[in-house]
């Protein structure tokens, strides 16, 4: 191996094999993904998924990627089989390419200091994420996540208290005549993380077969067992 | 594989003893610029590492600046590590070794000033904007979209430079950290354009963004930043203890299998793609063990005899532990690569734990190695320009501090996988039972960031001796 040409030809021939197996392919696989149909569930009829993200969230994707959020926080649930997350309430499947078709950019993670948020839009809402952002530890008690108040506006209450002020309890209550409310781009966030879910069933993540009994069949819903935390 | 090499008494660096390259008169500020600016990025980095540490003592203390929130100055710490770090020191070494093993001077020494230049200042304002809210939320690629044609720019400044010295080397056969030099120079523009094309450019459809940021992470790590530190360790070695490479042999095939495994997997098990992607890259990373093994055994016999003597010189020092922190590093991940063990290890403590080991462990290490050879020698000094008592110190810190960082991380990685297994376990309460190792990290990050102030130290007084001197014989001619 004394050559120059040839050692650079080795090292193209073997950069080439990585690129074609971990770019280019599964570009040629993935690259045409599209929207496609739910499996029927029941007698829910097949829906179109996913569905494309509204601007607001899109906004917020961006307040997501500029703090970084995804250092602690994975998007995307492993199947069944794979670890616990699906049995932590984290999903109802695994994570699938197609729930990504419309994110920009695409912030799947690599750790989990805080849980999964692939479907934290189906387990919180607006005020929820509020209260998660401004004082984490007053939702889960012991939460080691730092609190974002940067995402939020302390100011004197008007001529009528503002309808999206903050309602906190006496540990973080803003001084008497002031309230809290978000800004802008905790508003955005929010409407971002409540739009993560990835509910639709799908070829690849049919729902979970329904186990077969000698009852007499019902309209009634089956009793949900409440998930552990 | 195309391995052609001719047998036994191949040039070793043991030869090479009477060159004098880029000495004063050949203008070394380049290299040194490359060098300097890469102390001070990891100091910067040791400093943010601090910061982050800090907030898992004190959540509450920099909420109120967006700026110093964790995920910022998390994603801002990796980029000075890698981009202010890892790919300058890369390059310094690179060509300093092109230029003594080629026993030649280095092409256009004032565009490797400018690009050095023009590399530092990008990584100052890439930086920056991160700290402001502008990364990418890649791992491993955060600079910012404007930011990476610069960084690509005056890299291929150098690297062009880099090419050219090894063009114009003296004929001869090459020696194995010559083939590890070209392949990270090679290697970094190849992934780094393909990443800043399907991730900043024109954006991949959604999940093949992970997948690039994915292949692209590991292929920095375990090709660019492993073939630099085992280029300067095959030298290094070698040289110092006065004795040829065991087998040249073995050192060819770890550089194709290196190039050929190192640059597969990176991808986490139970990731939404298809499984024929992750089950290649775990095949890729259990092959590492080749490489590996190959390193290994060429090392011990290389220096079986001498093992004694292994701690008497600052760079050997360094570079045999660096080297050793290697192979434990590529155990770990071949380790957790495997999917008994993945399903608990993944999205942990644990593959941080891994990073810190092979960047900070591993290529900080060879990089310290070879900065304390090198340095001195394009200033026209001897080894003792450095101050001893700031090197041991210096080795010292950072080696317990890297050993404590890597230990409790590795102890929060593993007793959160264990603990998240069990559902009965909320995930609040698994956070909270291992946030004690989690917290201990302060401690290494406290001790790296002493080590580095006094590593700075010791580089600006030998700067400042060869400074003086310089003076002083311009006196004498005045």
């Amino acid at each position: 191996m004394n050559s120059g040409p040839l050692l650079f030809l080795g090292l193209f021939a073997t950069m080439a094999c990585s690129w074609t197996g971990f770019v280019l392919a599964p570009q040629l696989q993935l690259g045409g993904l599209a929207q496609t149909n739910t499996v029927v569930v029941g007698d829910v009829l097949p829906q179109t998924y996913p569905l494309a993200q509204p601007g607001e969230a899109h906004a917020g994707s961006e307040v997501y990627r500029a703090n970084g959020c995804a250092a602690c926080h994975t998007e995307m649930v492993r199947p069944l089989d794979l670890g616990s997350d699906i049995q932590r309430s984290w999903g109802v499947r695994r994570s699938l390419a197609e729930d990504y078709l419309f994110a920009n950019p695409v912030m799947l993670g690599s750790q989990r200091i805080g849980p999964d948020l692939a479907n934290f839009g189906q387990r919180t809402d607006t005020n929820g994420v509020y209260l998660r952002l401004y004082d984490p530890g007053l939702i889960t008690h012991g939460s080691v996540m730092p609190p974002y108040r940067f995402l939020f506006e302390t100011r004197k209450i008007g001529f009528f208290p503002s309808p999206d002020a903050l309602v906190l309890p006496d540990r973080d209550a803003p001084p008497a005549g002031f309230e809290i409310i978000p800004t802008e781009k905790a508003r955005a966030l929010a409407a971002y993380l409540l739009s993560l879910r990835q509910d639709g069933y799908l070829f690849e993540a049919p729902p979970p077969p329904l186990a077969k009994t000698n009852a007499i069949a019902t309209n009634a819903v089956p009793a949900v067992k409440p998930a552990a935390k | 594989m195309n391995v052609t090499v001719s047998p036994a008494p191949i040039i070793s660096p043991a030869s090479s003893q009477s060159q004098k390259v880029g000495s004063a008169a050949s203008c070394p500020v380049g290299m040194l610029t490359l060098f300097a600016g890469a102390i001070l990025w990891l100091l910067c980095a040791s400093l943010l590492g601090l910061t982050t540490s800090l907030n898992f003592h004190a959540p509450t203390l920099l909420a109120g600046h967006g700026y110093l929130s964790y995920g910022r100055v998390h994603a801002a710490q990796n980029a000075a590590l890698l981009y202010g770090f890892g790919v300058p020191s890369a390059l310094g070494l690179g060509l300093w070794l092109l230029c003594r093993l080629g026993r030649t001077t280095l092409a256009g020494p004032a565009i490797v000033f400018i690009g050095a230049i023009f590399w530092n200042t990008a990584v100052t304002l890439g930086v920056g904007a991160i700290l402001c809210g502008g990364g990418t939320g890649f791992e491993g690629f955060e600079m910012p979209a404007w930011c990476a044609p610069i960084l690509f720019l005056s890299y291929l400044m150098i690297g062009l430079c880099a090419l050219l010295t090894f063009h114009q080397r003296e004929p001869g056969p090459l020696y194995p950290s010559q083939w590890f030099v070209v392949g990270s120079l090679f290697w970094f523009p190849w992934i780094f354009s393909t990443a800043a094309l399907l991730l900043l450019c024109v954006p991949a459809r959604g999940v093949l963004q992970a997948t690039t940021a994915w292949w692209y992470a590991r292929n920095f790590d375990t090709v660019f930043l492993g073939f630099a530190g085992l280029a300067s360790a095959f030298y290094f070695i070698p040289k110092i203890l006065g004795r040829p490479l065991h087998s040249h042999y073995q050192a060819a095939l770890a550089f194709w299998t290196l190039a050929l495994f190192g640059s597969w997997g990176g991808m986490p098990d139970g990731a939404p793609l298809p499984s024929w992607i992750i089950s290649l890259g775990v095949v890729g990373t259990v092959l590492m063990a080749v490489p590996i093994l190959t390193v290994a055994t060429n090392f011990y016999q290389t220096v079986r005899e001498d093992l004694n003597t292994l701690d008497a010189d600052p760079t050997l020092r360094f570079t045999y532990v660096g080297l050793f922190f290697w192979v434990i590093a590529g155990a770990q991940q071949i380790v957790g690569a495997l999917p008994p063990v993945s399903v608990v290890t993944d999205f942990t403590w644990f593959g941080p734990a891994q990073k810190e080991l092979f960047r900070y462990g591993f290529f900080a290490f060879t990089v310290f190695g070879a900065i304390y050879y090198i340095v001195p020698r394009l200033l026209d000094l001897d080894q003792s320009a450095w101050h001893p008592k700031l090197f041991k110190w210096h080795f010292y810190l950072t080696f317990f501090g890297v050993l404590i960082s890597y230990i409790s991380l590795l102890v929060a990685g593993i007793g959160q996988g264990i603990l998240l297994a069990n559902t009965g376990n909320s995930f609040v309460d698994v956070m909270r039972r291992t946030v004690l190792p989690v917290r201990s990290i302060i401690t290494g990050d406290l001790l790296v960031a002493l080590g580095t102030i006094l590593f700075l130290i010791n580089f600006a007084s030998v700067l400042a001796t060869a400074c003086r001197r310089c003076c002083a014989e311009r006196k004498e001619s005045a």
